[in-house]
Order: C-alpha cells, then sequence, then structure tokens
C-alpha cells in the first residue's frame, strides 16, 4: 500500500520534471536525437549520474532498505529491442513514459503515441512464445553490473561513472551551432 | 518553421526563477534524486511494463482462458502494482507541469518537415509508440526502465539498450528531416 502511495508521488515528480524541461514534446526529442540540442539527453544523463552516486551511497548506510532490481541482460534481445525502440523514438518522438505526461499536458498527439503503444503491447504478448522468448536466453549474463565485471565496489565504480558523466555534460554544448 | 521557433523557446521558458541554473541541469539533479529515493522507497522507475499489464487486464475481462493460457501475460501478472501509480502520477505531473508553465504549451506540435497534416503527425505518433512499446517489451524496459533507473543501477543491461535506441533514434530522427531537403 505505501509502495503505491510512494510510486504516485514519484510519478508525479518524475512527470512535472520532464514536462518543465521539454522532454514531453516531440518536437524537442526530435531535435535532441538529431543532435541540435543536447537540453534533454543532458537532462537524462545528469539524472543518471546524481541517481547512481546517491543510490549507492544510501545502499552503504542502509543496505537492508534498498530495493535494487537489476534487470537482466540478454545482449541480443536487449540490443533488438533497443534498436527496435530507438526508431519509434526517431518517428514518434515519444517514450512510454513521456506520452503519458504528453496526454496529461493535453498534446492530441500523444494520445495516438498511447494507443499505438497499447496495441504494440498487445502484439508483443502475441508474439512472445514463437518470436520472443527462443532470443532470450541468447548470450544471457544475468543481472549483472559494471561493478561486477570490473570487480570493484560499487560506490567507486558510481563515483568513477558519475564523474565521467559530468565532465561530458560539461564539455557538450546545449545547443549545438550548425556548420553549415 | 516549427523547429526554428521551437529551439529558443528552450532557454526563454521561465522556470526556477530562484536558480541560476538551466532547468534540464536543475530538474536534472532532483530527478536523479528522486530516482534514488524510489529505489529506497520501493523501487526503481519504470514505465513500459504497465502497457502488457493493461493489455492483461483486458484479457482476463473478454477471454481469461488466453490470459491464463498466454505464459507472458501470467508473468507481467495485474495492474495492482506500484508501477502502474507512477504511470497515474506521470498524467498529473505533466497535467501540474504544463499549469504551473507560464508558457501555453501547443496542442499539437509538428515533429519532421515530412508531417504536412495532423494526420501525418498522429499516424507517426501512433507508429512510433507502436514501435517504442513493442522494443521496450523485447529488451525488458524502456528509457525509464533500462536508460535512467538501468544505468543508476550500473546495470550492463542499460548500457546496451541506450546504445541500440540512441543508434537508431540518433538515425530515425535525422533521415526524417533530410526528406524535406529530398522534396520527399
Amino acid at each position: 500500500m505505501s509502495a503505491s502511495i510512494y510510486a504516485l508521488l514519484v510519478g508525479v515528480a518524475m512527470g512535472f520534471f520532464i514536462q518543465r524541461v521539454r522532454a514531453s514534446s516531440p518536437a524537442m526529442i526530435a531535435s535532441n536525437l538529431r543532435l541540435e540540442n543536447l537540453s534533454v539527453i543532458k537532462f537524462m544523463a545528469l539524472t543518471i549520474a546524481v541517481g547512481m552516486v546517491v543510490v549507492y551511497a544510501l545502499s552503504l548506510l542502509m543496505p537492508q532498505a534498498m530495493h535494487f532490481d537489476i534487470k537482466p541482460t540478454y545482449v541480443i534481445g536487449v540490443l533488438l529491442g533497443g534498436l527496435v525502440f530507438g526508431v519509434g523514438f526517431g518517428v514518434g518522438g515519444y517514450c512510454p513514459g513521456t506520452c503519458v505526461v504528453g496526454a496529461g499536458e493535453g498534446r492530441k498527439d500523444a494520445f495516438f503515441a498511447i494507443l499505438g503503444g497499447v496495441v504494440g503491447a498487445l502484439a508483443f504478448t502475441l508474439v512472445y512464445t514463437t518470436l520472443i522468448a527462443p532470443i532470450v536466453p541468447l548470450a544471457s549474463y544475468g543481472k549483472i553490473t559494471l561493478a561486477d565485471v570490473v570487480h570493484l565496489p560499487t560506490m567507486v565504480v558510481a563515483l568513477v561513472v558519475g564523474v565521467i558523466f559530468l565532465v561530458v555534460i560539461r564539455a557538450l554544448p546545449t545547443e549545438v551551432k550548425k556548420a553549415k | 518553421m516549427s523547429h526554428a521557433s521551437g529551439i529558443p523557446a528552450v532557454t526563454a521558458v521561465p522556470v526556477a526563477r530562484t536558480s541560476k541554473y538551466p532547468p534540464w541541469a536543475f530538474y536534472g539533479v532532483l530527478f536523479g534524486v528522486v530516482s534514488a529515493a524510489s529505489i529506497l522507497l520501493w523501487g526503481p522507475i519504470g514505465v513500459s511494463g504497465t502497457y502488457p499489464r493493461f493489455i492483461g487486464a483486458l484479457m482476463r475481462a473478454f477471454d481469461p482462458s488466453y490470459a491464463e493460457a498466454n505464459p507472458y501475460l501470467v508473468r507481467m501478472g495485474s495492474l495492482l502494482k506500484p508501477e502502474t501509480w507512477l504511470v497515474v502520477g506521470l498524467l498529473i505531473g505533466g497535467f501540474i507541469g504544463a499549469r504551473a508553465n507560464r508558457e501555453k504549451t501547443p496542442k499539437l506540435e509538428m515533429v519532421h518537415p515530412g508531417e504536412a497534416s495532423p494526420a501525418n503527425r498522429y499516424r507517426n505518433a501512433f507508429i512510433g509508440g507502436f514501435l517504442i512499446i513493442l522494443g521496450a517489451r523485447i529488451a525488458g524496459g524502456c528509457t525509464s526502465g533500462h536508460i535512467i533507473s538501468g544505468i543508476t543501477q550500473l546495470s550492463i543491461s542499460g548500457f546496451i539498450f541506450a546504445i541500440g535506441t540512441f543508434a537508431t533514434g540518433i538515425i530515425s530522427a535525422k533521415m526524417l528531416h533530410a526528406r524535406r531537403a529530398a522534396g520527399v
């Protein structure tokens, strides 16, 4: 019960942040994917950098309280899914969360994106057994993290990756000047 | 035109007046803290799994025998999950954000030069929505579950998904933009 309330509150905050940085604008997403404006990409990278340092610091303080949930790495399926996702991201300008935020804002096309998503989920459900289940076991490494791969404490890895992200965010321009 | 007029407005959005930081930096830090707090309080954020759970709820209402026989719907379980409330929260957060914004949210923005009419935009939004959920379910997560939560937890799967997403995302967005030059 309390988990649902926390999730609702996190959702409201997340939706508000996404709206304020215009990540729910498909035109803004398209200009980020064309690498003309990097503000949403920087927003995501900064969220991740801050999140990883805070979450692994919290886990040092109260390891029992954390609800980590690492998704399994099945290389072929995750990469293939990412490639399919990217085409949809480029064409529609929405991701599964931002279209819901866009619908909350009153964007008409966001409702079409949600409808497409529902039909996509139905299509996936219908082909799951025949097309998807066979590729999941391919190149499957289970729930691994970068810390498992490099054999270093997670806090150290989080700090190193977080700092790399921050350096890259600072080095990149937010508005990219076109050469022509 | 929509791009030319859209981009300068980004810096002009009067958000976080007390802050000297741009909105992406200000809200990026806040979102990072919130996503970490989410893992402490109940679990990592993730959105795309709610779509098949919604399909599962529909199937259980209209064709219960199919719902029970489909291994994927069984595995995803019911909508009575915190993630469903996260999605409800996104809708509310978007609504509040738009109302708090001095700038009016456009009801419809054209995204690619080839979108000559609202019908074109709705079609592209629908196709995009279809592919993002299909892709996200193949991969087991989306922008929130794999990229934000995944990389935050240093998951290898999150890095792989992000590489795939940005590879075809950048290519498709640039190709749809280049169609104007080609006269298509």
